[in-house]
């Protein structure tokens, strides 16, 4: 069945791109579908806003319609949304709010998005997303999952980092969980708290549920309540517990040095959050690079990505996330290594395709540009 | 080579980069806008008439169709084609209007196209010798190309070459004038007639095989249709395009004068050697603002809808320079252009006098 398909797919490529010029024969049509009803466009998926709700003074959640052909998600798994500000298009990916169990039932999508003020995409979706508004949006992506087999359960969830989590929950709550779960939540202040009324019903879905929300806000004159060794150590059977860190930087790195004192294996630890990196690696050596198909030479500097460094340069490489997200600007390197700068990961010598926004030259690079 | 004085070219420049600060600091909404929705138009009008020449009952609609399919060509080769493969849309990010991913509806391979085009000929515009798209290396329009005697002929060339437009433009890499004269043999261009071979063969499969035998009891009139859509297509480039650098004051340039160029001197190259011509809205569309050849030269990458908005501001620079700024109608400047053909059609002796 699936060698037919593919071999469908390869015809029906292959006819595309001699009656069309496109890869995706839908492309060519999207332009006098999309007008008609945007869900139908054939080339890229596009979902609908259902409606919004306000969350908090800074955060709203924005439920969405994928179109039929969305494949769904799993638990804790992300999508990336496009959206065209002022005629450029812009990637951000966001978690799924929601249980999948949800979206099979009524067909729609949860996600929470706090307003960065100083931001571009998050203000501007506040602002100008409107009910019946319509977005571009992918298939869902991720390892953020639930184990195969029950067992307990931590989370630690610092602000927005709560969305993914609230996914797992929900999961949880529909296929009737028994093992213990324990959810420390961080927050600013009474009022920064996501989902209060959906973690009010899901702690009478979920009886062995314990949570603990940790307000840093404690008065006037108060240092500020963090995350601390006590909050851990009062966890039963700590060693056995899948441990999940959705949240800002800081909390995830107090939070993993207390799991890894207190000895939880490290395959039972997992980690998600988005946010643009604040402190790019400093320490990495820069290079010469040779963008072969645009013939010109760039000197980047250490620590600049090869997408800083292409667009310094009056080039305008495809890009998305430029957070390493995303692939829109993943590209051949035919020679030279390159660090991922979020990951530190570093490159073989040979050819291969890299991401430009998180990729540091190490020495001479040529890249197929 | 007449130029301008240091001071001059200094002026020139930070003139044109202000005019093109100002249009690139302003791209936006409706330019993503306009695109799209001629994106639309173009659509339309080919799925139109791909529908209407094999269902037209009547000689009407036939040739309505006709004109669909043609216009529909038209502006997807000039309009959206030409200027997306420029970068012109680059900026909004959209894979659909890609520069280095575009593929266009001609037997032109873009990969060949934006080499020959985007590099050759808008970096070395009419320098003789450098920029191949000067003639085509088939017809001599100025004394710096010697006189032979097949030149006498030329102008049934040019005919030719405008008939079978999409056809030369795809095999314009094959420098088939370097390949007569043994600079270079056959083998060297086997990378490239794969691709044209590749690209130019969907095209004539799509035109003059699937569409005619897909409505196979009319499949000669879906042929002829498809037929004198891409003659129309071929005409109508092929004018435009000749009026955009071969009218009787554009100027020509010797390598030699273009070593070491500053950017006022490339500015002011680029200038001298195109010519707009003016005329209403539309024409200016079908011609994807190619109308405004001088502005698209001096900033190919602006989105080419802005260059009526651009034009009078350059004018005024020029104007305050001295500089010519080769304009007239569409009607005027195409008859300089098949006066030039004939003209240098004969030896240089001969038309001396003309000069």
């Amino acid at each position: 069945m699936s060698a037919f398909n593919a071999q469908r797919i390869t015809a029906m490529q292959w006819l595309s791109r001699q009656l069309l010029n496109q890869d995706v024969a839908g492309r060519y049509f999207d332009p006098l579908i999309e007008p008609l009803n945007p869900r139908w466009a054939l080339g890229r998926m596009i979902a609908t806003v259902e409606r919004i709700e306000d969350e908090t003074h800074d955060t709203r959640t924005f439920v969405l319609r994928p179109p039929r052909r969305w494949r769904g998600f799993l638990a804790g798994q992300h999508v990336t949304l496009a959206l065209d500000i002022n005629g450029v298009r812009h990637h951000r990916t966001f978690s799924l709010a929601c249980a999948p169990e949800t979206w099979q039932r009524e067909g729609l999508i949860r996600i929470t998005i706090k307003r960065t003020p100083e931001g571009l995409v998050t203000p501007w979706m506040h602002k100008n997303l409107y009910r019946g508004g319509a977005l571009e949006i992918s298939e869902a992506f991720g390892n953020f999952l639930l184990p195969d087999v029950e067992a307990p359960l931590l989370y630690i969830a610092g602000g927005s980092g709560i969305t993914p989590i609230l996914s797992h929950l929900e999961s949880l709550a529909c296929r009737e969980y028994t093992a213990p779960i324990t959810l420390i939540y961080c927050i600013r202040s009474a009022q920064d708290q996501i989902g209060a009324q959906q973690l009010e019903q899901l702690q009478h879905k979920l009886p062995l549920l314990n949570c603990q929300i940790i307000r840093a806000d404690q008065g006037e004159g108060q240092p500020p309540r963090l995350l601390q060794a006590s909050d851990i150590d009062s966890i039963k059977n700590i060693q056995a517990r899948h441990c999940y860190l959705c949240g800002p930087t800081g909390l995830m790195a107090v939070a993993t040095t207390l799991l890894e004192t207190r000895d939880v294996p490290e395959e039972q630890v997992f980690q998600t959050f988005f946010a643009p990196l604040t402190n790019p690696l400093t320490d990495t050596a820069g290079g010469a690079v040779t963008l072969m198909r645009s013939n010109r030479e760039l000197t980047v500097d250490s620590g600049q990505s090869l997408l800083e460094a292409a667009e310094s340069a009056g080039l305008s490489p495809r890009f998305g996330c430029r957070m390493g997200i995303c692939h829109q600007c993943s590209c051949r390197k035919t020679t030279g290594t390159v660090v991922n700068r979020n990951t530190g990961h570093v490159s073989g010598p040979g050819e291969e395709t890299i991401q430009l926004c998180v990729s540091v030259p190490q020495g001479p690079v040529s890249l197929d540009l | 080579m007449k130029t301008l004085n240091e001071t001059q070219l200094q002026r020139l420049e930070t003139g044109l980069d202000a005019i093109r600060e100002d249009v690139v600091s302003d791209l936006g909404e409706r330019d993503a806008r306009y695109i799209r929705r001629i994106i639309r138009l173009q659509r339309s009008l080919e799925v139109a008439g791909r529908i209407l020449i094999p269902l037209s009952l009547t000689p009407v609609g036939f040739v309505a169709g006709t004109a669909s399919l043609s216009l529909a060509k038209i502006i997807e080769n000039m309009e959206i084609g030409h200027n997306v493969m420029h970068g012109q849309y680059d900026w909004m990010n959209d894979p659909a209007l890609y520069s280095q991913d575009y593929e266009w509806d001609t037997a032109c391979d873009s990969n060949s196209w934006r080499r020959t085009h985007n590099y050759e000929h808008h970096t070395y515009t009419n320098i003789i010798g450098k920029d191949r798209d000067y003639g085509y290396g088939l017809l001599r329009l100025s004394n710096d190309t010697p006189w032979r005697w097949r030149n006498l002929f030329q102008f049934a060339d040019y005919v030719g070459l405008s008939v079978l437009f999409q056809w030369g433009v795809g095999l314009h890499e094959l420098e088939y004038e370097k390949l007569l004269s043994g600079e270079i043999s056959l083998r060297d261009k086997g990378g490239f007639l794969k691709e044209f071979f590749r690209k130019g063969g969907r095209q004539f499969f799509k035109d003059y095989v699937f569409f005619p035998l897909l409505t196979f009891p009319v499949a000669g009139k879906v042929l002829l249709g498809n037929l004198s859509a891409n003659l129309a297509r071929n005409l109508w480039a092929s004018t435009i395009i000749f009026c955009g650098h071969f009218t009787e004051q554009a100027a020509t340039f010797h390598e030699a004068d273009c070593e070491n160029e500053s950017k006022g001197q490339w500015y002011y190259r680029q200038l001298t050697g195109s010519s707009n011509f003016t005329g209403g809205r539309w024409l200016h569309l079908l011609s994807g603002h190619l109308s405004y050849q001088i502005e698209h030269h001096l900033f190919p990458d602006i989105p080419a809808h802005r260059y009526p908005e651009m034009a009078p501001r350059v004018q005024a620079l020029c104007k305050d320079l001295g500089i010519p700024y080769n304009t007239g109608s569409f009607g005027r400047q195409y008859a300089t252009v098949v006066k030039r053909i004939l003209r240098f059609s004969l030896p240089e002796r001969l038309t001396r006098q003309a000069a």
